[in-house]
């Protein structure tokens, strides 16, 4: 097979799940089981890739192109095809996971969701894969528009008022902001391709550098950076497995990988070093790791606290990018990983503990460990490795940025990267110690509460596990990584 | 990642607690819970002086397991508590417990034998972590709120440890735990770090404040393992630095006050560690070859009467349902073996001769006086009457003698004796014994504790000390025992802050309501001119959908020639 | 205890029966003439063989003895003046502390030991 083939395999392969799913739409089981074949197949496809080319693959493939210059275009590097590998990875998990949710929850228009679900893998691997900008921005908008009836799936006033926020901020700002950051970069750069070490340098200077990256920092909608972050909690009314594509598998890391895709092949993590055009960013995204930490302490509703804590580690992941070190541009594209794994495995318990007992506010969850020992000791974990704490993934993709952070020369980043820790024992450790350690109300152990159907629960129990490995495979996923910063 | 060319201590623990889950609830795992620290501690008798495990990650180097005299004589000790510690919660039937106890020695023994400073910190967290569930097994409110500050402020430690850890990695290119001068950020970071977790003054609170709340098995695990493991850190790292003698001598004298006044006793016991942990970070900072062997062996001992101790409590809290002072008293007509053991763990925390306190504390004692600290030395010898008073005469006696509160408990269960009747036996066998004890120090000394002048005048203090009390407890002068509580300095980040930081997000959240509803108002007025002149109704109205479209690509192309000529 | 039920303290164990002795009337008042003879024939000893310690005040007779008298009265009286000072109700932080709680009982084993 040739690398190129895989890769339009890759793409195409959720692209037809989208259409089984459609046409299977009678018969639950062979849709739902084409699908997971599907997303199997994806996973294998993309650990090919991986096996052949090593994420050093430079070789471009052209699908058309719109005008000289502006190609569909696909290729491989390492940070595509670590994003891609852990949405098509996780994929499968949330596949079975929202089988289990969807039908523990009597869920309705399983097919529309479906569908939908696959289409936006099926986006998402195009923006891991692609080679330009331009190509980026086509899938990137393919992504927001099939994930709007994913979102307002429910139907209800406030899933369809929360959806047109959802799709009012990422449009509005991909084509207020982001489409003229690109013409713009087009026009004095005379190609948008993804180049190591970026394409920027020479072309551009002063100020304007500063304004073209404010252009594709809040032009990224989906990276949450604050104040464009309001989408995210009013995304929360979606289905659960919907979150955790939105949080975990797509949308959101979609957002800080174009994010650091920009800074890294853009921009140039040199050119940015040397002009000191990121420096605001930092701050801002320093500001936002903290002020969203905050604001998730007062949130009692689980899912809208899980939401601004993906808002503030979504910032981990921009700041490792603005500190311009390649350090922290590992460290960056690392925590794609890690919280993804850390993140998912939140949400799918959120998810479960709402299948079991309907309950969304973490105040009427006190007890439910008793009764939920597997959700709840998933949930520790993967709040453990979101805090970043060891043994647990999220402690090493934080170690570099907080090294990179050193190498920048930056020590307050350093201290919000500490207090961010702190804070995010204060809002994700009070649910697991209270869950576990406190006697709940009578209401619910006349309730006859237990574990969430099977399908609901080992997801997350194994994307906990996933925590524990990826912990010991950080120092493979950063030899991975490497090329990204030192291939100039 | 390779094999590790020696089976690192640390992991018979993981492994352990793994197999624990595994086995049947029951006498077989209580049992398993004792042979894995016997394991664990016969592989580290038998490992050579060495760096092993050496992994490669992240393009450092971890050295995984580092074994000399230092790091083999905590590590022995760790071991050992475990297994006594263990041996003393064998009635417990909570799984949480039983892996938290084993994850939580497991830590502290792999954070001994840290070679790098990366190891250490993921070992540092690893106790974070592990013993906060020691805390929350009580399962009340109190005891979960309680462990929430624990968690945050060991966590804190750690994260500091860390920013310290990456700054002096920026610095030095290096990641060795080896000694360090304070001077730059990166070393004043770690040894924050160290000197939270060891309790230095002000940093302290945490300790007194958690210990109490913890299980009754719990307590005797914490007591013996984080301040500890911080005194090995600081002993490793910081040795011979001259503020820690300062530091350590504070540390001795102000909890004796507050230990005195206290009515719970296991807080009682809290503050006490406390002050013995001072005698051990003088050691420290003396620095010289006798004061470090006085720091390890008195931690030694001091890991075991500090046990013996929280167990004899922790038996009367398991047939009373109290530790509290004013709750207790005359217990010695039924718990008379119990009675025994306290008054062991009470004379070697005094350092009666003959009992373990005596042969370790004047270690450091005579290290400080040969050193020429008179200041320091004064505070310690005042410390020491001062030990006496809580830990020495307080604890076994308002628990099991003065006033008969008629409460008649049964005897502590045979596995409680077990547990205290072994610690107590080290305990008068390293008083009478030293040898055995001294052999194992990092460093060759020949000491004697058993002179004359040494016993004379050790025995002159304390049974002087035990006079005044007699004096003044009939003269009814002593501090009665009365149910309160006394404030610390955690005061600060309990009341005065929270109060200050309600009040500012108060006036915060005023200012924004207001500037938004200033904001609001000005939209909305702008949203009804506009409507009325483009709304259906507005005289645009006719041309609207063409005006709109010829605004924006007006819009659009100012902003590419814009673009283009700058 | 006056309205508790007669109690028999032959049921004791026999080291508590031993002990009972200290809760006699005037066994307390022995001990303390004990301990302060003890304390002289200390105080004594300190004239019958040669001090040498790092400091020349630690020679003076009885140091240890007289310095313990004093260290433990000076910590009464400072520990006193500070219970005047930050004493609080038992409930002070309550509900976030556990003072003011019962141990939970199915911890325990709370077995009188009439019981038994």
């Amino acid at each position: 097979m040739e690398i190129n083939t895989a890769i339009v395999l890759a793409i195409l392969i959720p692209t037809l799940a989208t259409v089984t799913n459609l046409l299977l739409r009678n018969h639950p089981n062979l849709r739902d089981g084409t699908t997971l074949l599907a997303a199997i197949e994806t996973f294998a496809l993309v650990l090919w890739l991986l096996n052949e080319t090593d994420g050093t693959h430079s070789e471009t493939l052209h699908i058309f192109s719109v005008m000289p210059g502006l190609d569909i275009a696909f290729h491989i590097e390492p940070l595509g095809l670590l994003f891609a590998l852990v949405a098509s990875g996780l994929w499968i998990v949330t596949h079975i996971y929202a089988i289990g949710y969807m039908r523990g929850n009597k869920e309705k228009n399983h097919t529309r969701f479906f569908a939908c679900f696959s289409f936006a893998i099926a986006a998402t691997l195009g923006i891991a894969f692609s080679a330009n900008m331009f190509s980026l921005f086509i899938f990137y908008e393919v992504l927001t528009l099939s994930t709007y009836p994913l979102v307002a799936h429910k139907g209800t006033r406030d899933a369809k008022r929360g959806a047109r926020t959802y799709l009012g901020v990422l449009i509005g700002t991909s084509i207020g902001l982001q489409l003229v950051a690109i013409v713009w970069t087009w026009l004095v750069a005379g190609t948008l391709d993804f180049t190591a070490g970026g394409i920027l340098e020479g072309k551009i200077a002063g100020p304007m550098v500063m304004i073209l990256l404010a252009l594709y920092a809040f032009g990224i909608g989906k990276a949450a950076l604050m104040p464009f972050h309001r989408w995210l909690p009013a995304a929360m009314v979606a289905p659960t497995p919907v979150s955790a594509l939105l949080h975990a598998v797509a949308v959101v890391k979609a957002g800080v990988f174009t994010m650091l895709k920009v800074g890294v092949y853009i921009f140039g993590i040199d050119f940015l070093a040397t002009t000191g055009a990121s420096e605001w960013l930092m701050w801002l995204a320093g500001f936002s790791i903290l002020a969203a930490s905050v604001v998730a302490m007062t949130k009692d509703n689980l899912k809208a606290r899980l939401a601004y804590s993906t808002v503030s580690q979504l910032s981990y992941i921009t700041l490792g990018m603005a500190l311009a070190t390649s350090m922290g541009a590992l460290g960056g594209g690392m925590h794609i990983a890690m919280h993804a794994m850390g993140k998912i495995t939140l949400f799918m318990c959120a998810g479960a503990i709402y299948v079991a007992t309907h309950k969304t506010e973490i105040s009427d969850m006190t007890g439910l460990g008793k009764v939920m020992p597997f959700t709840f000791g998933a949930f520790l974990i993967g709040a453990v490795s979101i805090i970043g704490l060891p043994p647990f993934g999220g402690s090493w993709s934080k170690w570099l940025l907080m090294v990179g952070a050193a190498d920048a020369g930056q020590q307050i980043m350093i201290a919000i990267l500490m207090i961010s820790s702190l804070l995010n024992v204060a809002y994700l450790m009070p649910i697991v110690g209270k869950g576990f350690f406190l006697a709940g109300d009578a209401k619910n152990k006349s309730m006859k509460i237990s574990e969430a159907p099977l399908l609901c629960v080992l997801p997350p129990v194994l994307t906990a596990i996933g925590c524990l490995v990826l912990f010991f495979l950080a120092s493979d996923l950063q030899e991975f990584l490497l090329p990204m910063v030192a291939g100039r | 990642m390779m094999m590790p060319d020696q089976f690192p201590p640390a992991f018979v623990f993981f492994v352990g607690a793994i197999a624990l889950l595994l086995a049947p609830q029951g006498h077989a795992r209580s049992a398993l819970t004792l042979i894995i620290p016997i394991i664990a501690a016969s592989i580290l008798w038998n490992m050579e002086p060495g760096i092993y495990d050496r992994v490669e990650f992240l393009g450092i180097t971890l050295e995984l397991t580092r074994v000399d005299k230092l790091s083999t004589v905590f590590g022995l000790i760790f071991c050992l508590a475990a297994f006594l510690g263990n041996l003393f919660a064998w009635h417990v039937k909570d799984t949480i417990q039983q892996v938290a106890a084993l994850l939580y020695a497991g830590s502290a023994i792999g954070a001994v034998f840290a070679g790098d400073l990366v190891t250490l910190f993921i070992y540092w967290e690893g106790t974070a972590i592990a013993s906060v569930f020691l805390i929350w097994a009580r399962r009340t409110e109190g005891a979960y709120h309680t462990g929430l500050r624990y968690l945050i402020i060991q966590i804190g430690s750690g994260v500091i440890l860390l920013a310290g850890i990456v700054l002096l990695y920026r610095e030095t290119g290096s990641l060795a735990f080896e000694k360090m001068t304070l001077g730059t950020l990166a070393t004043w970071l770690i040894f924050l770090a160290f000197g939270i977790k060891c309790a230095f003054p002000l940093l302290h609170n945490w300790l007194q404040d958690s210990y109490p709340a913890a299980t009754v098995t719990g307590t005797v695990i914490l007591s013996a393992f984080t301040t500890k493991l911080a005194v090995y850190a600081l002993a490793r790292g910081f040795p011979g630095t001259e503020l820690l003698i300062y530091i350590g001598a504070v540390m001795t004298v102000f909890p004796v006050f507050f230990a005195e006044i206290e009515n719970d006793l296991r807080r009682v016991l809290a503050y006490s560690l406390n002050n013995q942990l001072g005698f051990m970070v003088v050691g420290v900072g003396i620095g010289t070859e006798m004061s470090l062997n006085g720091t390890a062996s008195h931690a030694f001992a001091h890991i075991l009467y500090k046990a013996l101790l929280f167990m004899s409590v922790g038996a009367v809290l398991f047939r009373t349902g109290t530790s509290k002072a004013s709750e207790l008293g005359g217990l010695y007509r039924t718990m008379p073996l119990t009675t025994v053991f306290c008054l062991v763990g009470a004379a070697s925390i005094s350092a009666f001769p003959l009992f373990s306190g005596f042969v370790t504390k004047s270690l450091v004692l005579d290290a400080t006086a040969e050193n020429h600290y008179l200041i320091v030395w004064f505070m310690l010898v005042f410390a020491s009457a001062g030990v006496l008073s809580h830990s020495g005469i307080k604890i076994p006696f308002f628990t099991f003698f003065a006033h008969d509160s008629g409460k008649r408990p049964k005897e502590a269960p045979t596995h409680m004796l077990l547990a205290m009747g072994a610690t107590a036996f080290l305990c008068i066998f390293i008083g009478v014994f030293p040898e055995p004890l001294y052999s194992i120090l990092p460093y060759d000394v020949e000491y004697h504790p058993y002179t004359t002048s040494h016993v004379v005048g050790q025995l002159q203090l304390l049974l002087f000390a035990l006079l005044a009390f007699c004096f003044l407890m009939r003269t009814g002068i002593h501090p009665p025992e009365i149910r309160a509580i006394n404030l610390d300095s955690d005061w600060i980040y309990r009341r005065l802050l929270p109060s200050w930081i309600s009040a500012i997000s108060v006036a915060i959240n005023a200012i924004w309501s207001k500037n938004l509803g200033f904001w609001t108002r000005k939209v909305d007025a702008l949203i009804v001119r506009l409507h009325k002149s483009h709304g259906p109704e507005g005289r645009i109205a006719q041309v609207w959908p063409t005006g709109s479209m010829v605004l924006w690509i007006a819009v659009l192309l100012g902003a590419t020639l814009l673009v283009n000529f700058v | 205890m006056a309205n508790k039920k007669k109690e028999n303290p032959e049921s004791f164990p026999w080291l508590g029966r031993k002990l009972l002795w200290v809760d006699k009337p005037g066994s307390p008042l022995k001990l303390v003439w004990i301990l302060a003879i003890v304390c002289i024939l200390l105080g004594l000893a300190d004239f019958t063989y040669n001090k040498y310690g790092h400091f020349s005040f630690e020679n003076v007779p009885a140091f240890y003895g007289i310095f313990g008298f004093i260290a433990f009265s000076c910590v009464i009286f400072g520990a006193k003046a500070l219970r005047f000072l930050i004493k609080r109700p038992e409930n002070f932080y309550s509900p976030n502390v556990v003072d003011a709680e019962e141990y939970p009982p199915e911890e325990l084993e709370k077995v009188s030991h009439d019981d038994a």
